[in-house]
């Protein structure tokens, strides 16, 4: 085949790509690059004035379900290591972890409104034994209530992150700590947790990317209104309305993808790393 | 005398697998002890209850004159390279030699001093800024071998450490391990499933089989002085001849008519085997009496010697002569003769 | 020792009640007939029947939306398919860098969220290609683009698992154009891989709501959004079913994908 045939194969997946995500992805950083008046620029003002606060409770939303995220996700996949001995525990919890990591949407909205909603099940149980989460002031569709669903994939998450990177810990490496007079805690200080700590780290970035992007759960959670950015970009731009602030709701977006692209890079970066040290 | 580690009356068992059996052995006055033997046999099972890595059911180990088992790996004192993936990867090379002072809470400025000393003994130095990664398989061994001495032993444990590396390096290597232990004194403990390999670098080797010990000695006698069949038969090369025991002094290959002479033995009459180191028969030219007829089937250049391929004839069987002296050129399809000299030839039923 | 396994187990306990309550909530919701306050230990066993579900697939628009999603879900897996298999077969035999860099747009998806991309699709063609934001099949480009990290390991996975060159060659040798290899020689193969591929487009798309709302397609994700306030119960109960649906579906892929690893 001559040079200019073989490029040739490779033609209509990237101009796929090209289509239906690059131009897609052109098309809002444009908008959200044109001013909207003489000065001002919408990037500047989505984060600046009204809208930060839907950036900051974002953020907050998604670094606290991470966080949360990260440390259940390791306690369960440390219990696996510490259990391995047990026959097919494994395979059933990293199983169901793969299937609840891509759960989402609007089937977990409803199954957390069932269980904790005013009318929820598991509210009612509650005030059984003398929690009455509703009269604390507990809501499913405030943070604590978003944080809590999306704990429900981003467990799964972490913990399909840390079950490799614990399984590339070798037990020459603990072996020959031990030879070498570490006790336990040296070992995990020194040697364990700094080789860990890509894919920790890595993990924690794509839980961030992962809660920051949902839109349908929080949706669906609060009906449609909620100050989380992605949903205050459709309020920009649903459908054809314009509504004369739709540059706005392009640098929202815009900001989302810078955002997530950051993230992104991150998590890839620091998985490069962790892959390097496992060979 | 001091016996740097001591096994005694070791067993060990996995469920129903036994590991080791009543073993025993000591390493004294700084040698190099090598523990050889085929895959299962206990050995590296062994090393690892001197270690602290296994618990064994009954029996003491002890590491210069105290009992250990009843101390954690990290309390023994004792220095251990791996098979591989002894380096701490996310550490340069520096760094991880620096690893057993740092557990020990020595100041940098005597850290700095001992690294540079454990490079230079290894020959390693321009690579102190280097990650595991970034150096080869044997660089990485020497490294951990140096690491391993970094807070000076008791004892030195290695668990195949050539095993998963290139031929070529092997060698150095293990002539490298060898030197450093000879300098150091340290007695060591290695274990190994290549017969060569031990016979390069200890200084007494313990055969072993089956959790138990089938033989102790200097490379030498192990060599020449096999004092079973298992030995004679995994430590080298050896032919390995079915014959029929005609007395207690001689054999016959089986149908071959001519008697061979062999040491006394107190087997009874009937099918044998007879083991004869291919450096314990002689090519003669097929004229010489009391020569065993034959026809070379195959030649091995092997550089310094050859190994030739004699089919008895009548027998079916083929024996291996190395020759070295290269006395007797004979060419593929010639006839030729063979003696053997069966001094130090085993007799076995088996 | 005994201790401490204790308090693993314990972990494990407390995270899959976690997963489980909110199943069974839902399930309970959708398929008894008491609303929660009037529950009690005695009639805990009461009025459970699977009318809802039954009510619902009744409904004219709900069928509409449960075809519209199918239709989707089907074309998304073929269109991936078709663009991603000669793709990376090609790349595959030509060099470990073009792999790479075909990973690395797999991943691409990741960076520009649903959200983003729908709003920056429906601004680009409004008005050069109003076709597309109109027809519902409008929608599988995206969906291909959304699943493709997914469906691209997995293809990823199969496709390394073969010996691409020899089979390659050995049918070209026979005398095999392209399509025919690719068709013959090397779908057969990665018949494990591609039926994988084809779950988990389908999860995705059964569960697809961003895109679909913002485009204003009726596909059955958004069906359950805006039945969840007229018939509850049996948006709820066919929730449910889509839970099963998808858990079955991953939990397939997951076999098939140890089979083609070893």
């Amino acid at each position: 085949m001559i040079k200019r045939a073989r490029h040739l194969a490779f033609a209509p997946y990237v101009a796929f790509l090209a289509v239906f995500l690059g131009w897609p992805a052109f098309y809002v950083f444009r908008s959200a690059l044109a001013p909207i008046s003489a000065s001002r620029s919408p990037m500047l003002e989505a984060v600046t004035g009204q809208f930060r606060g839907s950036f900051v409770y974002s953020l907050q939303l998604s670094f606290v379900s991470a966080f949360l995220g990260l440390v259940l996700g390791a306690m369960v996949a440390i219990a696996l290591v510490r259990l391995q001995h047990v026959r097919g525990l494994r395979n059933i919890v990293v199983g169901y972890s793969s299937v609840a990591a891509n759960m989402g949407g609007i089937p977990l909205a409803f199954a957390f409104i069932a269980a904790f909603g005013m009318q929820g099940l598991a509210t009612r149980l509650l005030r059984e034994v003398n929690i009455d989460l509703i009269g604390w002031g507990f809501r499913i569709s405030d943070f604590w209530g978003i944080v809590l669903v999306y704990l429900y994939f981003q467990i799964p998450l972490m913990t399909l992150v840390l079950v490799p990177a614990l399984d590339g810990l070798r037990r020459t490496w603990h072996e020959a700590a031990q030879s070498l007079g570490a006790s336990a805690r040296q070992y995990w200080r020194m040697v364990a947790l700094p080789i860990l700590m890509p894919a920790i780290f890595g993990g924690f970035l794509l839980l961030v990317a992962n809660a920051f992007a949902a839109y349908a759960t929080a949706f669906a959670l609060s009906s449609g209104s909620s100050r989380l950015v992605p949903v205050q970009i459709r309020f920009f731009l649903q459908g054809d309305t314009i509504t004369g602030k739709t540059n706005l709701g392009y640098a929202l977006a815009a900001w989302m993808v810078i955002l997530t692209t950051a993230l992104v890079i991150g998590f890839q970066l620091l998985s490069r790393r962790a892959e390097r040290w496992r060979r | 005398m001091s016996q740097d580690i001591a096994f005694r009356d070791v067993c060990k068992s996995f469920g129903t697998t036994i590991a080791l059996s009543h073993f025993a052995i000591a390493v004294q006055d700084g040698e190099l002890v090598t523990l050889l033997g085929p895959s299962g046999c206990g050995k590296s099972t062994a090393l690892r209850i001197a270690a602290g890595f296994e618990v064994a059911d009954s029996g003491d180990v002890s590491i210069g004159m105290s009992s250990v088992i009843a101390l954690p790996p990290s309390k023994r004192g004792i220095g251990m390279v791996f098979q591989n993936y002894s380096l701490f990867p996310h550490l340069t090379v520096r760094e991880n030699l620096e690893f057993g002072m740092r557990v020990r809470r020595i100041a940098r400025a005597q850290r700095t001093a001992r690294v540079d000393e454990l490079l230079e003994l290894v020959r390693l130095g321009g690579l102190a800024d280097r990650y595991p990664h970034q150096v080869s398989g044997g660089q990485q061994q020497r490294v951990a071998l140096a690491r391993a001495l970094a807070v000076q032993p008791r004892v030195l444990l290695l668990d195949e450490p050539l095993s998963a590396l290139d031929a070529t390096v092997r060698v150095e290597v293990r002539d490298e391990i060898r030197r450093i232990q000879r300098e150091s004194g340290i007695a060591t403990l290695f274990v190994t499933h290549d017969q060569e390999e031990a016979l390069a670098i200890s200084d007494r080797i313990c055969v072993m089989r089956d959790g138990r010990v089938e033989q102790v000695g200097t490379p030498q006698a192990v060599y020449r002085f096999p004092s079973t069949p298992f030995v004679a038969r995994f430590v080298g090369k050896v032919n390995d001849l079915e014959v029929e025991l005609r007395s207690s002094t001689t054999v016959r290959l089986r149908d071959h008519a001519m008697e061979i002479a062999i040491p006394s033995t107190t087997l009874s009459a009937g099918e044998a085997r007879l083991l004869v180191r291919p450096e314990d028969v002689r090519l003669v030219s097929i004229r010489e009496p009391q020569a065993l007829h034959g026809v070379v089937e195959n030649l091995h250049f092997g550089g310094a010697t050859t190994a030739v391929d004699v089919a008895v004839t009548g027998t079916g069987q083929v024996v291996r002569v190395s020759d070295v002296t290269r006395a007797v050129h004979a060419g593929v399809g010639e006839a030729v003769g063979v003696i053997l000299d069966t001094e130090r030839a085993l007799v076995t039923r088996q | 020792m005994r201790a401490t396994r204790l308090v693993w187990w314990l972990v494990l306990v407390v995270v899959g009640l976690f997963y489980l309550v909110p199943m069974l909530s839902m399930a309970r919701f959708a398929f008894q007939r008491i609303p929660v306050i009037k529950l009690s230990l005695d009639n805990v066993f009461d009025r459970w029947t699977v009318e809802p579900l039954f009510d619902t697939f009744g409904d004219p628009n709900f069928r509409k939306a449960a075809l519209l999603s199918v239709m989707l879900a089907v074309a998304t897996a073929v269109a991936t398919s078709v663009l991603l298999l000669p793709t990376m077969v090609v790349a595959h035999l030509r060099s470990s860098r073009a792999r790479k860099l075909i990973e690395v747009s797999a991943v691409l998806p990741f960076v520009v969220p649903a959200i983003a991309l729908v709003v920056g699709f429906a601004g680009a063609f409004r008005n050069t290609f109003p076709f597309l934001i109109r027809h519902p099949l409008g929608l599988v480009p995206l969906y291909v683009i959304t699943a493709l990290p997914f469906t691209h390991r997995t293809l990823e996975n199969g496709l390394a698992a073969l010996d691409l060159r020899t089979l390659v060659n050995a049918s070209r040798s026979l005398g095999a154009g392209w399509v025919r290899t690719m068709v013959a020689v090397i779908a057969p193969n990665m018949r494990a891989s591609i039926a994988t591929a084809s779950f988990l487009a389908f999860t995705v798309v059964l569960g697809e709501f961003t895109i679909a709302s913002l485009l204003l397609k009726n596909t059955l994700p958004l069906y359950l959004a805006y039945a969840q306030g007229q018939s509850p119960q049996g948006a709820f109960a066919v929730g449910l079913v889509l839970v099963v649906i998808s858990t079955v579906f991953v939990a397939l892929s997951n076999r098939f994908a140890r089979t083609v690893k070893t």
